[in-house]
């Protein structure tokens, strides 16, 4: 087992010296590579855990102290908010929405013309203008004069326009009605005209938990914020009889919509 | 004649070296994600090139894939198999300088030594290669750098062998040194792979608090029924998951459900959250477009709604291609596939308005805009559906449902 090799004297690694070695030189010799390896294997594996431990510990270190900077700010999902959402618009929606019931309070009441006059705190031109971008995304629908139910294409329309969701989470209702007879009248018959599309959209979602958290009705009579001539362009309920179209029969009307705002 | 113990001892040192760099690369990876946030990951065949932060990413898809560390349930994201890798070249470094300062002096057991364990490290890349290939689909560069040096290493091996057999047939015998060389070198190789585990295992921390932390959801029913039941095998744990089919990390957690053997043992419920602007209004760009094409055919899929949004997540690739074509492509294909009924019903307003409540589902309970995310039953209330964080449904997966949900793990 510890004999020497026959050759070992053309080795370049032994010494130049031809006197024999003593046997502790030998030994020194035998083991200084094997000291050498053994500390470098154990320095390695040293660096090693430590290095591990550093980077795990500093992994740590930054869960229980995250630097804020480097916190990606993650987008949450939420309703649609579009261009025409300016601070008024949404000004006078979120007051509309908070006097007629749909936030804060179990039950949708709605909004008269009182309501709006007082919470809106807007002139009529503006009010409608406010829903000028809405153009596309609503309709109006046609009544017949003194009546408030709905013919067949204004529930097709109006099933039409619920269905053109989207991200939107308010679905708005107001109803006008006539030029002629008295305010209460007027009052009242624009309040039958908004719940007629009310009860249409229950005859089309029956069990429909979050309908009443979703609509919004106004019925402004011939108070507040009538219609000009200008809106017998916009998409209505009765498109073929748009050349009769005048200031009286464009307030016979419910304009519907979804509303693109975050309230 | 000695060269040839030289040139392997030269060989196994550089093999050693250049595994070490690229284990510890893979391994800083792994530890960089123990913080719980998303990092980039080393992907080159150059040591120290730029990190790569790209999803499709094939060193990243190894790096979350199940088979890049053992123990997970017990530690989170597990113990990283690249440690091992670390520890063992440790050791070849160390054997391979020995074996250079003393090529003639080295007892014929440490080359013995060198001779045999020189093959640990292939046979284990062997390993890896083999579940690279038929597993992971994709070869990632830092994991192909240790199959190199392993191969290295090997042919050092090889050559320890040649050089004794040359030494023997010369009669120039070295001494054979003792039998504890090679057996203590064999026990020196086991230790140097445990001890930077062992380690690394003992630096974690306590990641148990951390898994409630990403809140719940609001709202846990969708009122007009619209969310899909997706049926699985003994289902144990009420789940909703937001899935997008034409997202690669949707894919991901999928598979990664499914090879773990947690998905068949969830209740799973699923709400469709494709991210493409197409239907979706939450974003201002597609980042997926066609994906509510696919949405709304899983929709149609019925009681194949799974064999559906499997099919998009396995030729994900090539419909996420026809998608940017246009709708027309995506829906020929799906019809192809599922008939003429399925891909009709993906017309339909009535699909349309389904995926857009599923959508307000999500808006109502101000989820993340991103994919996937499941949200878990907790504790008694059925009704309290607890979002398990994004790292827990990676790395952390099988710890988290170690810790959440013990009964889905099989």
């Amino acid at each position: 087992m510890s004999e020497e090799p026959k050759t070992i004297g053309h080795d370049p690694t032994l010494p130049v010296s031809s006197e024999p070695d003593a046997p502790e030189d030998k030994d020194d010799k035998k083991r200084g590579p094997m000291i050498v390896g053994l500390a470098v294997f154990i320095a390695l594996l040293a660096v090693f855990a430590i290095w591990i431990r550093t980077s795990v510990h500093g992994a740590a270190e930054r869960i229980a102290h995250p630097d804020a900077p480097e916190i990606s700010k993650v987008a949450v999902a939420d309703n649609s908010e579009v261009a025409y959402c300016t601070p008024a618009f949404k000004g006078v929606l979120q007051r509309v929405l908070n006097s007629c019931g749909l936030v804060g309070t179990e039950s949708r009441r709605g909004c008269q013309p009182a309501d709006v006059k007082t919470f809106a705190s807007i002139s009529d031109e503006d009010f409608n203008a406010l829903f000028t971008p809405l153009k596309d995304r609503g309709a109006v629908i046609l009544f017949d004069e003194g009546k408030d139910d709905l013919d067949e294409a204004a529930k097709k329309l109006v099933e039409e326009k619920w269905q053109e969701r989207k991200g939107a989470r308010y679905f708005f209702v107001v109803a006008r009605a006539s030029k002629t007879g008295t305010a209460d009248a007027n009052r009242a018959l624009s309040h039958r005209r908004a719940n007629s599309v009310m009860l249409d959209l229950q005859n089309i979602l029956p069990r429909d938990p979050d309908l009443d958290k979703q609509v919004g009705l106004l019925w402004l009579g011939n108070e507040f914020a009538q219609l000009g001539k200008n809106y017998c362009d916009w998409p209505s309920s009765r498109d073929e009889k748009k050349v009769k179209c005048s200031e009286e029969t464009i307030n016979r009307s419910a304009f519907v919509s979804w509303v693109d705002c975050r309230l | 004649m000695r060269t040839g113990i030289r040139w392997a001892a030269a060989l196994c040192l550089v093999g050693a070296v250049l595994g070490a760099v690229f284990a510890a690369y893979s391994t800083s990876d792994y530890a960089a994600h123990l913080d719980r946030q998303v990092h980039a990951v080393h992907c080159s065949f150059i040591p120290g090139a730029s990190v790569d932060s790209d999803e499709a990413n094939p060193c990243k898809a190894a790096l979350f894939s199940p088979y890049s560390a053992i123990l997970r349930q017990t530690y989170w994201g597990g113990i990283p198999i690249s440690l091992a890798a670390l520890g063992c070249f440790a050791f070849f470094a160390a054997l391979g300088l020995y074996l250079l300062l003393a090529p003639v002096r080295a007892p014929r057991r440490a080359v013995q030594l060198l001779g045999v364990s020189g093959f640990l490290p292939l046979c284990a890349s062997i390993v890896m290669f083999g579940i690279s290939l038929t597993q992971l689909h994709a070869f990632c560069k830092v994991c192909v750098g240790i199959y190199a040096s392993s191969i290295i290493v090997a042919i050092a091996a090889v050559l320890a062998w040649l050089a004794l057999a040359r030494e023997k047939k010369e009669s120039s015998m070295r001494p054979a040194g003792k039998w504890l060389v090679l057996v203590g070198g064999v026990a020196a190789l086991g230790v140097a792979s445990l001890v930077p585990a062992v380690v690394y295992a003992a630096s974690m921390p306590d990641y148990t608090p951390y898994l409630t932390s990403c809140g719940v959801l609001a709202q846990s029913t969708e009122g007009h029924n619209a969310l899909l039941k997706i049926p699985t095998t003994q289902p144990k744990r009420q789940v909703i998951l937001f899935e997008d089919p034409l997202c690669p990390t949707c894919k991901a957690f999928h598979e990664r459900l499914v090879s773990e053997g947690i998905f068949e043992k969830l209740d799973v419920t699923l709400a469709l959250f494709p991210l493409d602007s197409e239907c979706n209004w939450m974003l201002d760009r597609s980042l997926h477009a066609g994906a509510c094409v696919l949405s709304k055919a899983v929709l149609c899929g019925g009681n194949r709604a799974r064999a559906v949004l499997e099919w998009a997540y396995d030729n994900q690739e090539d419909l996420r291609a026809v998608g940017k074509q246009g709708q027309t492509g995506l829906k020929e294909r799906v019809g192809k596939q599922f008939g003429a009924e399925v891909s009709t019903c993906i017309d339909d307003k009535a699909t349309s308005v389904r995926l857009n409540q599923q959508l307000q589902f999500a808006a109502t309970n101000r989820i993340p805009v991103s994919t996937p995310q499941m949200y878990m039953v907790s504790g008694g209330d059925k009704t309290k559906l607890m979002r398990v964080c994004d790292e827990d449904t990676d790395l952390g997966l099988k710890f988290a449902m170690g810790k959440l949900a013990p009964e889905v793990l099989p």
